[in-house]
């Protein structure tokens, strides 16, 4: 399979990784809305005469869910600029290293919040839906290691570049 | 970086252009241009050679070690 041009795993993978921006903006903007209203929803409720109680457990599920989207968000637009710079043929540049560096930060945030709720749950005795697993602090180590080599990379291919 | 090129002087000296001697070493004149205005990082000794055969000079006619106390940039 080529590594950059139509029908390359690059532009199959930038093509998936769009349709799920898309999907992942439309699901943001709706928790968002659903995090502004949620403090107020039983009041609005009462309005429409219904008689609606948001629990802790409620306002926690969503919260988590927020910071998982928007986590999953920045890692899909990193991506994709990451993708960017194959398709035109320059990968290794420092930008890269620290689009890696930054997307090992985001899923730092991602799996701390999920451990930050965890606490919560355990504090106020509710049940949240997030499990921290072993194997994704594996990865994120993974893709801090990936940034360091990408420094590297784009360190060797300057001197490349530089070389007469 | 402590290593200064001069191949300016030593083109002037032989009157010849860097595009003459871009054609007659087979290096770009972009790539001639970075060795020139100082910003190469490396050069191949097979460049090297190209250069002084065409030129008739040593490497140390075109390099130059002036240890002016200020750090690599690497």
């Amino acid at each position: 399979m080529k590594a950059i041009g139509k029908g390359s795993l690059a532009s199959i993978l930038a093509m998936g990784l769009h349709f799920t921006r898309v999907i992942m903006w439309i699901a943001f903007v709706g928790v968002s809305i659903a995090l502004i209203i949620l403090p107020f929803f039983s009041t609005l409720a009462s309005l429409f005469g219904e008689s609606l109680d948001v629990s802790k457990e409620d306002f926690f599920n969503v919260a988590l869910t927020f910071t998982t989207i928007a986590v999953m968000l920045f890692v899909v637009n990193r991506l994709l600029e990451i993708l960017k710079t194959l398709r035109f043929g320059s990968p290794f540049v420092k930008e890269n290293a620290d689009r890696f560096r930054g997307l090992g930060y985001a899923l730092l945030i991602g799996e701390g919040a999920k451990v930050a709720f965890g606490l919560l749950s355990l504090i106020f005795d509710v049940d949240v839906a997030g499990n921290s697993s072993f194997i994704a602090w594996i990865a994120i180590i993974a893709v801090f290691v990936l940034a360091e080599v990408f420094r590297e990379g784009a360190r060797m291919k300057e001197e490349q570049d530089l070389t007469v | 970086m402590s290593i200064s090129v001069k191949l300016d002087r030593v083109l002037l000296d032989r009157g010849m252009s860097l595009t003459e001697l871009s054609e007659r070493v087979g290096v770009t004149i972009a790539n001639l241009s970075i060795l020139k205005t100082g910003k190469a990082k490396a050069i191949r000794f097979s460049t090297l050679e190209a250069i002084c055969k065409e030129l008739d000079c040593q490497p140390g006619d075109i390099l130059f070690f002036d240890d002016d106390g200020a750090p690599s940039p690497d």
